[in-house]
């Protein structure tokens, strides 16, 4: 690409990332003959933006066109943004439009993934009960989960461990407020914040990256609320 | 002897170190550093169950610790 016209596409690059979401029109494209020539590009809303320009930095370009005075090399150039400028704006748009989808359909996966997961918890309680004996219908026997339900279980109270067995849910305090909490089993949308007389008040949702499997999440979400509640609660999504 | 249990896909991966080999203690130095730069929560594991604390530099003279991934709203 010929270097003029690598500024040109510079000058109408900086302009659409100064101007945000604000559609510009393509006004003008000038010279300034000075001691330092200088290559303009002008927009509807008054917007201009310029860059230095070298009599060699034309000279490739000139030829192509076939101009060799200030008119038609002004009239060549602004033909050729306003191909390159229209090139840019329709790149934009597949971007956005690239974007949006990808946002809907993560939305998306998360309702479902939200939903299925806070209906486990419910399902499996009807099925199976005592921490010995339960196993889970969607988490099978991996060597993964095992792992993580031991973890999990090596790390809470006593207390925790009794009530987590006999109601697949376990309480802890919140280390900051000193607030309720109850962890249900499960990965996402699992937490409630209970008040004095254990009744919900809302629930929190948040979880560790990286996909984990139950056991971590849960220890993940009780070590969080315990040591670092204010981060935690920052960041989770509250739902009544 | 000291351990770092790392959460993971797989449940969790395990490293030992022996406190009195200084070639492993820096290896787990080096592990703490990478993993907590990385965004990762440290916390020592007490051995009551109780919540234990989380920690900012390594220190090889904790038993267990655990290292959370940074957490996302859900």
């Amino acid at each position: 690409m010929e270097r003029v016209v690598q500024i040109l596409r510079a000058l109408l690059q900086r302009a659409l990332s100064e101007n945000g979401r604000e559609l510009l029109a393509l006004a003008d494209v000038t010279i300034e003959s000075a001691a330092e020539p200088r290559l303009w590009v002008h927009f509807s809303n008054g917007y201009r933006t310029s860059a230095p320009l070298l009599p060699d930095d034309c000279f490739a370009f000139c030829e192509r066109h076939a101009v060799w005075d200030l008119e038609g090399l002004r009239r060549a150039l602004l033909s050729e943004a306003r191909f390159a400028y229209a090139q840019m704006l329709q790149e934009q748009a597949d971007m956005r439009e690239r974007q949006r989808r990808a946002w809907v359909t993560e939305q998306m996966r998360r309702l479902g993934h939200g939903l299925a997961q806070s209906l486990r918890p419910r399902r499996e309680a009807l099925r199976f009960t005592g921490l010995g004996g339960r196993t889970f219908l969607d988490e099978g026997r991996s060597e993964a989960h095992e792992r993580g339900m031991r973890l999990l279980k090596d790390t809470l109270l006593p207390a925790q461990r009794q009530q987590y067995a006999k109601y697949g849910y376990f309480e802890v305090i919140g280390g900051r407020s000193g607030k309720r909490y109850r962890i249900r089993h499960g990965r996402s949308m699992n937490i409630d914040q209970l008040d004095k007389n254990g009744r919900r008040i809302c629930g929190w949702c948040f979880f560790p990256e990286g996909n984990l499997v139950t056991g971590d999440v849960m220890l993940a979400q009780k070590m969080a609320l315990e040591l670092f509640e204010g981060d935690a609660i920052k960041i989770a999504n509250k739902m009544w | 002897m000291g351990v770092h249990i790392v959460m993971d896909r797989s449940g969790d991966t395990r490293h030992e170190f022996d406190i009195a080999d200084a070639k492993a203690v820096a290896l787990a130095e080096k592990r703490f550093r990478e993993l907590t730069g990385k965004g990762f929560r440290a916390v020592a594991l007490a051995k009551d169950g109780g919540p234990g604390h989380l920690i900012g530099k390594f220190d090889p003279e904790v038993e267990q610790t655990l290292f959370i991934p940074q957490l996302q709203g859900g």
